[in-house]
Parts: structure tokens; C-alpha cells; sequence
């Protein structure tokens, strides 16, 4: 492992190597270089005529794609036979996806006839070069938005780097809609709702940052979901407690706070699984505050009494704090039961509750506020302090110009700073210097440069031509790109000395940045929308069917998921062993849910798990099988899609709009979900797609709706033959897993063209192709480390560069 | 008949002149020309509100239901709180909820507005039909800050099965927006008044909020033309979509500063924590209905009393058994008499609520006058656990121009939903039918044009 470390570090001064001569090659900003490389490497006929398709090509077209693609009639309204005639630089947009269709094997179908592996990979190959050396010579980097808001996230994490606040943004912005999978692709449009958002984010978020000594009074609520069983250990919480909540509560000022807590009712409006005494701890930064005796009501009164007096005042100072409300566990007999107890216990009816929980925690306050003292976001803020009234402006100023800077990805101009300058006075005025600088602050919030991404063409720039962006904004798409945020300030500085755009800047920043806390982003934004581990939340399975999930486990399958991605990231492993992996993270819920004995405890660690344990890989987690199946049942359907679209490159169609749910269709007498398909794969209207999705999802039938391993669905042995588009038959999770991996292209150019539209925000298009070719390749030679593809993709022209407005594409 | 002619002005136009003096009755320039006197103070126009309440698990009928028909001449002692306001409402017996059938309380409440079969499932599936308030929410609420507004007394969320096979849904949620989107009910006081009114402690605090927000859009305002001033033309349309969203905001600042300066709301300061008795802790919640109603920042609202299957008990009238199982009562007269005191006591809370209203002036007559309420059980008699006969109360004013002060018994059992049918007309909703409607309620109401 610690080879690995190494030479993650140690790679860029690699005095050769192939990725040194790419990184070269890009560097350069024009991509002829490249091109002349792929012509020393062409055919002979080919670099005598550019004008012509080779030979070879026209024949693979008339061998495999005229029978469909000709004609008026021809298949997709493609006419390669037409096209092939026509000089390779007229349709670079059809090509394309014939070599997509190519080297997913989507094409020629199934039951026609297949060309030899070498023909195909050879015609991939010429295809591919002739792509690159077409686009090479008109070169199209594609058009990002010139205005982009923050998303949700963005913008949680910008306040965070810049005051030291960390915020459950749900509650104050707007969810983003996503397309093209990523939440940062529509993003242009403002709604009246999200600007009125905005202006409550910033009040609210100006004067938490301050913190000033005031009379506002603020309360804030924190629920605890009902299907959490707090019958055991809850993340976070001292050993030997069970159950209750812990909450990083920020507290807006320094006074008294009045903290009460109401305990969980059931349908009855009675305390549940309150039997016998009990103990409730409300512990501040861990310390006990207060430990309350629970004991049911006695005759005459009602379950009101229980909780009515859990509450207290106690002073606390401005900042954040953990406040945990929690009870201390009881010893507890084991069950002497043949049946598996089981692990959830929320459902009055079903599965109750085993000891009293916690439903709520109020915080209100401050009374008697008195002066802040020291916070996180004060220290961030005032880096300097008038002890004179006289050093107010000037403090103000160099505050202000401070967070302005950071806020807006660069130094504010003169105008803009006035008009902060100007929000500052008028705080002053009505207050005090803190009052001030809290109104100031919130008016950086409210800027559009700081709201907004804005990328502008630069004056001389050729409408319709590529021009490379400048340092600032390829520091904001990094930052944006690699940790969800703004960039920090040695970031900013390379850039304002503009050596960001020389390649080996460009490298070691990356680098630098990967190694940062901050790139987490890359997990728990990109990775959660690329995998749909951001669905989870979403996911009920049905209480009836799967009795023994709550949301401890859906807690921990999100978890295993995360860690398993993060250390795939921080070890740089190659992207490959997302499949092949032999190790994961387990908890004892997760652990009890896998039936992989001796892992006790909450706590996450990194477990070995042996072939034979079905576990290990994405395609065997948990939370990735459950948000590919319905409440009730597994979808083959789903899952193959979820693979055909994230892990192959090849998105199938979306269905057409008249066709019967599966429930409606005529498949009376269909027993397991496999036979019911079998029936819908009969349906011509369906069978074009099905015939593709549906085996890439068959083999992890093995896997029920939450992912448990089975062996039989329902009463049937659970059927796991399958196959991708092109392969040959295969059974099960390892023969999915290995066909992957024998088409190690189509999975990392799928995860790099996930990659490349979530750094840039906008959909991939052909004129994408050989950049992400480029990726692809040079990762290749780099065992497809995730360094590699993330660096391939920084250093991808879509990347670098930004095609200038014209009057057709605006 | 005497008539009024004048160019009418809007009371936003008013407002806006006057400022902050206005707490005052219906100015004669603002009277719709042409209207005649007779009708002013009840002008159906002003009749735009309209309040739901329920009481969870039936009554006992023997102590609710009135003896004859027409004129309430007495009241019974369950009704006996509804005295002083006894021209403002009208019982009406023999309702029934047919689809409320198999009788459980999940489908008491469920149905209660839906007038739906709930699709019996303890999962996620569940299905029921879109309620009457939200029907009413739809055609009132665009304009008010809220569409509708769902409260309830229980502070909890229960998951997963409640009632014989029913998810719990059904009987947490009086308001569904569609057959499978039901909406939650908050019961904590603090978090309503927040969403009516915003931050801040008090009038002064909120109209400095909102004079900031105000500032800040002025600068996003300015700084958004600036920029667009560096753009190409097609980028510069953009900014001009946003401008027309901070235009839209504005106004909306503009709306709430009205509202917030206008007199009579919000005259009690932001309640804090939920209060310790059953009763202080519902008067806050109707409290808060009147301040939303007052401030047209919503004209539709629920209130759930209680849960069906509450386990309440009431120590504050003596009764200390939980509620649920004293509805069980077998007959045993000392249970029935305690039911009674519960429905007694739910309904003097309710009393006491139009009480208040009808002192609350607006226009020429009331706050009581433009508002409709509806006030009931989706069950009858709790002890079978039957939807029929169930116990309804409709209350109102001069601007509906409610019969009040009568009891309307119908020989046949009628369904609810013809009540319903009957109040969407009244706001304006006009619809064929509503669930399992075959009519409307008739005499209810005088005509418009006796």
C-alpha cells in the first residue's frame, strides 16, 4: 500500500512514460500534436486520402450495418450506406454512435451476424483515430453555460470554507433538479422562490457567522424519524447508551437556552415502550447535563405527565455544540427463541418499541444574551478588530475585501465592494461595527458573483472557437469539480498569477486537492448521484415484505458504500476494483443484515470478506441493490438499466409512452419475476430494449429487494443466467463481474463520461467522444487509477476550453 | 332599495395610502359600486374561508343530538357551550361516510374529507381520494402566502401499520392534495407561527427583517444589471428572466410589509414552547387560525382535535381514562357520561373559537361572517365503530347567510359529501359531485337574492 501512496505523489516528476508525453501533448492547448501522433500510426490509404473512409471500414459497413442502416427505410433513420460513401468529416455526430454501439456490443444485435472480436476491436480502433483526427482539425471544447447558480450543495459547502458553518441547507434552499444525472447541469434559471430562499439563507446565515449579542430569540426543532429503533447504540453516542439523538447544534449567541424533549408517542397518543423505570441524559459536548428519571404515569394521569417536565435551562456559548439526548441501556436478556429476533423495533403493531425513544429535541434561545466570545465564524470573520472607533472603515475594509475575494473566486472590484461597503454603513449606523459587518456579509451572500458561475468570452475571442478559459475560471471549475466548493486560497493565487493553466501546476494542484478532506465532495456528491445512493432516502421497502429494515440499516448501507468509495479514492486503487474489490466496510447491523458473523458494535471498520460471502464489489452492496428494486420486489429490469447506463456507457432508450406496467400486462400464470419478463420480452414493443436489459440484471437475482443473499424467490430456485450485450451466457454476480471486467473500456468510459458532465455541468455530447477516448487511454496505461482519469479529465480540452457564442449556438 | 354607486378600491389600494392606521372597519369607498346596502355587510364576495375540525371518535348521541327538527329552542348539554353563539351554527344529524365502511378509526379520519375508500395497506402504497379542503385550497389559495393550512394537536409521526391493516397515514392526515399525497399536520405552535409570520419576536423585529430582505434584493437588483451589462445578447435575456423573479419577490416583500404593518397582526408575540395543558395548548392553535384568517395569509385550514384511537385522558374535566378505550363504553352508563363530557369539552374549545372570531371585525361584520366552518367525527357512535349518524356542526356568519340556530335531521341516512358539495359551491367551487355525493344540503343557507 504504501508503494501505491508513493508513486501517487511521485508521478509527476517521472522523468518518461507515456503519461508524461500526453500531458505534454494537452498541455499545449492545440490538439493537432495529438492527431499527427494517431496519423504516424494510420494505414497507408488513410493518410493518402482523408477525404475517403478506408477501405476496411466500407467493408466492415456493407458486411455488418447495410442489411438495416440503408435506404429510406434504413433502421434509426441512419443510412450508413449512404454515409460511408460521404467523406469521414460530414456526419461526425452519426459515427460516433456507431462506435459507441460498437464497442458496447449494442450493435449488430444479438441475433444477427457477429463480427470476429479482432475485426471489431480493429474497426473500433480506425474509427476512433479517424474521430479524433476529424475533430482534431475543427476543434469543438463544447459550450458551458455562461451563468450557473450554485446547486444546494455547492453552496452549503461554500459557506462552510468561507465562515466555518456548517448548515442542513435542506431546510433554508431549494432541492436542484437534476438531468443528465447531476444535479449541476440546469442550473440556469432562477426562480422567484429560490431568490426569496436566498435572501432568508443570507440573513440567517449572516448573523449565525457574527453571532452578535441580541435579543432575537430563535427556536429550532430537531425531529427524530420514526422508523429509527433506538432499542440499541446509536452512531456518535457514548458506549453503554442506546437509542436518542445527537445533533451538532449550532447556537446562534452566547446566553441561556431552554432545551426540552418529548419522547416518541404511539398511535394511542401513549409513551412508547415506556414499561418500568428508565433514565434520559441530556449531555452537552458529551458532559452530562441532566439525567431525568421516566416512569409510566401513575393512576390518574396521562402519559403527559411522563414528559411535560423534561426541560431545563442552561447557558451555553455561541458556536457549534453536540447536544445528545440519550438513555442509558438496561441490562437486557438475550431471547431464548428459535426465531431470529428481529433487529428493528418502530412499529407499534409489527415490531414495537423495546424502551422509550426520543421523538423531539427544542432548542430556544438566547434569553439573557451576552457577548459571543470566541467562535469558529468569528475567528474566520475578524481577523482584525477596532479598538478604536476610528479603525472601524479600516478594518471593515480588509475584512470585507477578505471574504469578498473568497466569495466571488476573485478579487472584487472596485464597484462591487463599494456597494458591500456601502451595506456595511448602513449597519453601522443602525448598530454597531459587529451589526455592520453582519449586514455586509450577508450582501456578499445575496451578490450574483457569489450566487452565480459566470464565464464570460473574452473580447477578441472568433465566435464559434474554441478559446481557452482563463486561470480564475479554470480554478472555480476545479474547486467546483474536486470538493463541491470555492476554491481556497493558494488555489486563487496560482491563478491570479496565472500559472494554473501550465500542466504541471495544473497536476500537482490536483493533487494537492484530492489529498484535502474536501474532496469527499467527490464521494458524497458526484458518486452519490453517479451510483443513486442519493435515492436511498427515498427507498421504503414494504413493511410487510421486508419486516426487518429501518432506517439504522439504511443509514449503514449508505455508509458502507461511501467508505468503500473513499478508500478506493485515497488509495488510489484503480477504478476497476469498484467491481472486483475482496474487501468492504461493515458495521453490526450491516454485518447481521450479510449474516457475516463477529463484527459488533456501530463503529464502521474495513472487514476481508472471503469469495464465498457474496460480498465485496458495488454489485454486491446493500444500498446499491435496494435502490435498484421496487418496495415490494427486485427489478431485473432496474438493475440492468442501472448498470447498462453507469457502468457501460450504453443508456437504453427510455420506454415508449403506451406501454402497460408489468402488474397490468397479460402475465397471469408467471410465477417468478423471471418468467413474467420472459412474457414481456414476448411483446414485440418491448423486446427490442428487454432482450438487452433485462439479462444484465437477471444474475443478481441472488440478491432480494434490500440485498440479502437467497436462493429461492418465493418457492423457486432463484434463476441467475444472464448476459451483457454481445457476451456469452454467464450465472450470477461473479459471472457479471467478470464479464465487466473483460470490457474494462466500456466501464471507465462510462465512469469518465459521468465524471467529465458532472466537472462541467452539462451533457456529454459526440463532439465529446475523443476527449473522452483520450481519458480512456491515457488512464489505461495508468492501470485506470482514479488519479489518472480525474487528471485526464482536468486535462481534457471540454475542460481547458470553452467554444466562444456565435449566432447559431448562442 | 337603496343603492350605492361608486367606484370601488380595493382594500390593498387603501393599505398602501394609509399605512399602518388601518385596523379599521370596511371604508365606504371600498363598498363595490352598484351593491345594495342590504347585502354589504354580508357580501358573499368576502366569503372566502373556509375551516375544517375534527373530533376524533364519535359521540354519545343521546347527550349531542338535538330533539326535533328546525329551530334549536334548546340545547343539548353536550352542545350546551355553543349558547352564545347559537345563531351562527347548525346541527345537522344523519350524515353517514358509506365509504368509510369496514368501520375502523383509520378510515373515520381518512374519509372524513375525502369521503374516499382508503386502500387498506400498512405501506406505502396507500391510496385515498384528494380532500375538500384541498379542492377549496385550489380555487382560494393563489394569492395568500398559504394555500392551506393542516394543524393538529399530536406532535408525533408514527410509521407503519395503526389500524387493522391500515398505514398509519390515514389516520395522521385529515388533508390529502391527491389520492396518494397526504399532507402532514404540525402541531407545534412555534413552527405555525414561523411559517405565518416569519422570524422575529415581535411586529418591530419583523418589519426590520423584512426592510433588510428588501435592502438585499435592491443590491441584487443592481448588481444582476451590472452584470448583464458584460454580456453577450443572448446571456442578457437570461438576466432579464431573473429580474422578472426579483420583481416577483419584491412584491411579495412589499405584500408582507402590508400585512405586517397592518394593525391587527400578529398582536401576541412568537409562542415558544408547546403549552403544558391539553386546553391552553388547542386555544393557542385556534388562536393562530384567527391570526392567519385575520391576515389573509390563509383561507383554508384543518385542525385535527385529537387522533382517532387517542389515548388522551383529560384531567382538566375530570375525566382521567383514556379516551380510546372509554368510547369502547359497552353501555356502561358512567363510560357513556364520560364521552359525553369529552365531546362536551372538545366542543366548548370549539365555542369558544367562534366566540372569538365573531369579536374580531372585519368589513362591517366579522371575522365569524367570511368564514365557513365545518366541525365533526368521521365516526358516529364509537362503540360499534359505525360511520352513520355522525356528529356535524356548520358554523358561519351573515356573509354566507347560514340559517343559524337550527338543527336540519334528515330521515334518511345522507352522505357527508353533499355537505361538502355544498360548501366548495358556497367559495365558489362549483362541481357536479364530490365523492359519493347525490345532492346537495338544501336550506342551509338563505338564497342570495331572498
Amino acid at each position: 500500500m504504501l508503494w501505491i501512496v508513493n508513486r501517487r505523489f511521485s508521478s509527476v516528476t517521472a522523468a518518461a512514460g507515456p503519461w508524461t508525453t500526453v500531458r505534454w501533448l494537452m498541455g499545449c492547448g492545440c490538439l493537432v500534436v495529438p492527431a499527427l501522433v494517431f496519423m504516424l500510426a494510420w494505414p497507408l490509404e488513410c493518410r493518402a486520402d482523408t477525404d475517403r473512409w478506408p477501405i476496411s471500414i466500407q467493408q466492415f459497413v456493407q458486411a455488418h450495418c447495410v442489411t438495416c442502416h440503408s435506404g429510406s427505410e434504413a433502421a434509426g433513420e441512419l443510412d450508413l450506406e449512404a454515409a460511408v460513401e460521404l467523406p469521414p468529416s460530414s456526419a461526425p455526430a452519426a459515427w460516433e454512435s456507431v462506435l459507441r454501439k460498437l464497442l458496447t456490443h449494442q450493435m449488430p444485435p444479438f441475433d444477427a451476424d457477429q463480427p470476429s472480436a479482432e475485426a471489431r476491436q480493429a474497426t473500433i480502433e480506425q474509427l476512433g483515430q479517424i474521430l479524433d483526427h476529424q475533430a482534431a482539425t475543427r476543434l469543438d471544447p463544447g459550450r458551458t453555460e455562461t451563468l450557473r447558480r450554485l446547486t444546494r450543495t455547492e453552496y452549503r459547502n461554500a459557506v462552510r470554507d468561507l465562515v466555518a458553518i456548517e448548515l442542513d441547507m435542506a431546510d433554508l434552499l431549494p432541492a436542484d433538479e437534476a438531468s443528465h444525472g447531476f444535479d449541476n447541469v440546469t442550473v440556469s434559471s432562477l426562480s422567484p422562490t429560490q431568490i426569496s430562499r436566498y435572501l432568508s439563507a443570507a440573513q440567517k446565515i449572516s448573523r449565525l457567522a457574527v453571532g452578535r449579542q441580541s435579543s432575537t430569540v430563535i427556536g429550532e426543532t430537531i425531529r427524530v424519524r420514526p422508523d429509527i429503533t433506538q432499542d440499541t447504540h446509536r452512531p456518535g453516542l457514548p458506549l453503554g447508551s442506546r437509542g436518542g439523538i445527537l445533533t451538532r447544534h449550532l447556537f446562534p449567541g452566547t446566553g441561556e437556552y431552554e432545551i426540552q424533549v418529548r419522547l416518541m408517542r404511539d398511535r394511542n397518543e401513549e409513551l412508547e415502550g415506556l414499561r418500568g423505570k428508565h433514565e434520559l441524559q441530556l449531555r452537552l459536548d458529551r458532559k452530562l447535563v441532566k439525567a431525568w428519571e421516566l416512569v409510566p404515569p401513575g393512576p390518574g394521569q396521562d402519559d403527559r405527565a411522563v414528559d411535560a417536565d423534561l426541560k431545563l435551562r442552561i447557558p451555553v456559548t455561541a458556536g457549534p455544540h453536540e447536544l445528545a439526548v440519550t438513555f442509558p441501556e438496561q441490562s437486557k436478556a438475550l431471547s431464548e427463541s428459535l426465531r431470529q429476533p428481529l433487529n428493528v423495533h418502530f412499529n407499534y403493531y409489527r415490531h414495537p418499541r423495546l424502551g422509550p425513544a426520543v421523538f423531539e429535541v427544542s432548542i430556544v434561545g438566547p434569553f439573557e444574551s451576552s457577548a459571543p466570545g470566541d467562535t469558529p465564524s468569528r475567528r474566520q470573520i475578524f481577523d482584525c478588530y477596532p479598538e478604536q472607533p476610528e479603525q472601524e472603515s479600516q478594518c471593515a475594509t480588509a475584512i470585507l475585501k477578505r471574504l469578498s475575494r473568497r466569495a466571488f473566486r476573485r478579487t472584487a472590484t472596485s464597484e462591487e465592494l463599494s456597494s458591500i461597503l456601502e451595506a456595511y454603513d448602513q449597519g453601522r449606523r443602525e448598530g454597531d461595527f459587529e451589526l455592520g459587518i453582519e449586514r455586509a456579509f450577508a450582501a456578499i451572500l445575496m451578490h450574483p458573483r457569489f450566487l452565480l458561475r459566470v464565464e464570460l468570452d473574452p473580447p477578441d475571442a472568433v465566435p464559434g472557437t474554441a478559446y481557452r478559459i482563463s486561470d480564475l475560471e479554470l480554478a472555480s471549475r476545479l474547486s467546483f469539480f474536486l470538493w463541491s466548493s470555492l476554491p481556497d486560497d493558494p488555489l486563487l493565487r496560482v491563478a491570479e498569477q496565472g500559472r494554473l493553466s501550465d500542466p504541471d501546476e495544473l497536476n500537482r494542484q490536483v493533487e494537492r486537492m484530492l489529498a484535502d478532506p474536501r474532496s469527499g465532495a467527490l464521494v458524497e456528491n458526484f458518486a452519490g448521484q453517479w451510483l443513486y445512493l442519493r435515492n436511498l432516502d427515498a427507498v421504503m421497502p414494504d413493511m410487510r415484505l421486508f419486516p426487518d429494515f429501518d432506517h439504522n440499516l439504511r443509514e449503514a448501507m449508505r455508509e458502507e458504500c461511501e467508505r468503500f468509495l473513499t478508500s478506493m479514492l485515497a488509495e488510489d486503487r484503480s477504478v476497476l476494483e469498484l467491481i472486483r474489490a475482496d474487501y468492504t466496510y461493515l458495521n453490526e447491523r450491516l454485518a447481521r443484515h450479510y449474516q457475516i458473523p463477529f463484527v459488533h458494535g456501530t463503529r464502521f471498520r474495513r472487514v476481508h470478506v472471503p469469495a464465498d460471502s457474496h460480498r465485496g464489489g458495488l454489485l454486491r452492496q446493500a444500498g446499491i441493490l435496494t435502490v435498484t428494486s421496487y418496495a415490494t420486489r427486485t427489478s431485473p429490469v432496474l438493475r440492468g438499466k442501472w448498470i447498462l447506463e453507469n457502468l457501460l456507457a450504453s443508456p437504453p432508450p427510455p420506454p415508449p409512452p403506451d406501454v402497460p406496467a408489468l402488474e397490468d400486462a397479460t402475465v397471469l400464470g408467471a410465477r417468478t419475476i423471471r418468467e413474467q419478463l420472459a412474457l414481456h420480452r414476448a411483446h414485440e414493443a418491448c423486446a427490442g430494449c428487454h432482450q438487452l436489459i433485462d439479462p444484465v440484471g437477471f444474475p443478481l437475482e441472488s440478491y432480494d429487494a434490500v440485498g440479502r443473499w437467497r436462493s429461492l424467490e418465493g418457492e423457486q430456485p432463484v434463476d441467475v443466467w444472464g448476459g451483457l450485450p454481445g457476451s456469452d451466457q454467464f450465472a450470477g454476480v461473479q459471472g457479471l463481474e467478470q464479464a465487466l471486467l473483460d470490457r474494462p473500456e466500456a466501464f471507465v468510459t462510462a465512469l469518465a463520461e459521468k465524471l467529465l458532465t458532472y466537472a462541467l455541468g452539462r451533457g456529454v455530447e459526440y463532439a465529446d467522444g475523443p476527449a473522452v477516448r483520450a481519458i480512456v487511454s491515457t488512464a489505461h496505461e495508468q492501470d485506470y487509477r482514479w488519479s489518472s482519469i480525474i487528471k485526464g479529465v482536468v486535462q481534457s480540452h471540454p475542460f481547458l476550453m470553452r467554444r466562444a457564442a456565435d449566432a447559431n449556438h448562442p | 332599495m337603496p343603492i350605492i354607486r361608486k367606484r370601488a378600491l380595493c382594500r390593498r389600494t387603501v393599505l398602501r395610502g394609509f399605512g399602518a392606521s388601518l385596523a379599521l372597519p370596511l371604508l365606504d369607498a371600498m363598498i363595490p359600486a352598484m351593491t345594495a346596502t342590504a347585502q354589504t355587510p354580508a357580501n358573499p364576495a368576502s366569503l372566502r374561508r373556509l375551516g375544517f375540525v375534527y373530533m376524533p371518535m364519535g359521540c354519545d348521541h343521546t347527550r349531542w343530538t338535538p330533539p326535533g327538527d328546525g329551530d334549536l329552542t334548546e340545547l343539548t348539554p353536550t352542545l350546551q357551550p355553543l349558547q352564545a353563539v347559537k345563531e351562527n351554527v347548525c346541527i345537522i344529524s344523519n350524515l353517514e361516510l358509506r365509504n368509510a365502511y369496514p368501520g375502523t378509526h383509520a378510515t373515520s379520519n381518512a374519509s372524513f374529507l375525502s369521503a374516499a375508500t382508503a386502500k387498506r395497506t400498512e405501506s406505502t402504497d396507500y391510496h385515498l381520494g384528494t380532500t375538500v379542503d384541498q379542492i377549496a385550497a385550489r380555487h382560494l389559495g393563489p394569492g395568500v402566502q398559504l394555500p392551506s393550512l393542516e394543524m393538529a394537536m399530536d406532535l408525533m409521526s408514527v410509521v407503519g401499520q395503526c389500524d387493522n391493516g391500515y398505514a398509519c397515514v390515514y389516520q395522521n392526515c385529515l388533508s390529502w392534495s391527491s389520492p396518494t399525497s397526504p399532507l402532514p399536520a404540525e402541531a407545534h405552535p412555534r413552527v405555525i407561527f414561523e411559517m405565518l409570520f416569519g422570524e422575529g419576536n415581535d411586529p418591530e423585529q419583523r418589519a426590520a427583517h423584512l426592510r433588510q430582505r428588501a435592502s438585499l434584493l435592491d443590491l441584487f437588483d443592481d448588481e444582476l444589471k451590472s452584470l448583464q451589462r458584460t454580456l453577450g445578447p443572448s446571456d442578457r435575456q437570461r438576466i432579464d428572466q431573473y429580474l422578472t423573479a426579483v420583481r416577483d419577490v419584491e412584491q411579495r416583500i412589499r405584500t408582507a410589509e402590508r400585512t405586517a404593518s397592518d394593525g391587527p397582526t400578529p398582536d401576541r408575540d412568537r409562542p415558544i414552547g408547546v403549552p403544558a395543558s391539553y386546553a391552553d395548548h388547542a386555544r393557542l392553535m385556534f388562536d393562530l387560525q384567527r391570526l392567519a384568517l385575520q391576515a389573509d395569509i390563509t383561507r383554508v385550514v384543518t385542525f385535527q382535535l385529537a387522533r382517532e384511537t387517542s389515548n388522551r385522558t383529560y384531567p382538566e374535566i375530570g375525566v382521567a381514562d383514556p379516551h380510546h378505550p372509554l368510547t369502547h363504553h359497552g353501555n356502561d352508563p358512567e363510560k357513556i357520561a364520560k364521552v359525553a363530557r369529552v365531546n362536551q369539552f372538545h366542543v366548548s374549545l370549539f365555542a369558544e373559537f367562534l366566540e372569538t372570531l365573531r369579536a374580531t371585525p372585519e368589513a362591517d361584520g366579522t371575522l365569524l361572517d367570511h368564514c365557513l366552518y365545518l366541525y365533526g367525527s368521521g365516526m358516529g357512535n364509537p362503540n360499534v365503530h359505525d360511520h352513520t349518524n355522525l356528529p356535524i356542526i356548520v358554523a358561519g356568519g351573515a356573509a354566507g347567510r347560514l340559517r343559524g340556530g337550527r338543527h336540519i335531521r334528515y330521515a334518511q341516512p345522507t352522505p357527508l359529501a353533499n355537505l361538502h358539495l355544498t360548501l366548495l359551491d358556497k367559495v365558489g367551487v362549483s362541481m357536479e359531485s364530490f365523492a359519493d355525493s347525490n345532492g346537495t344540503v338544501n336550506d342551509l343557507f338563505l338564497p342570495l337574492h331572498a
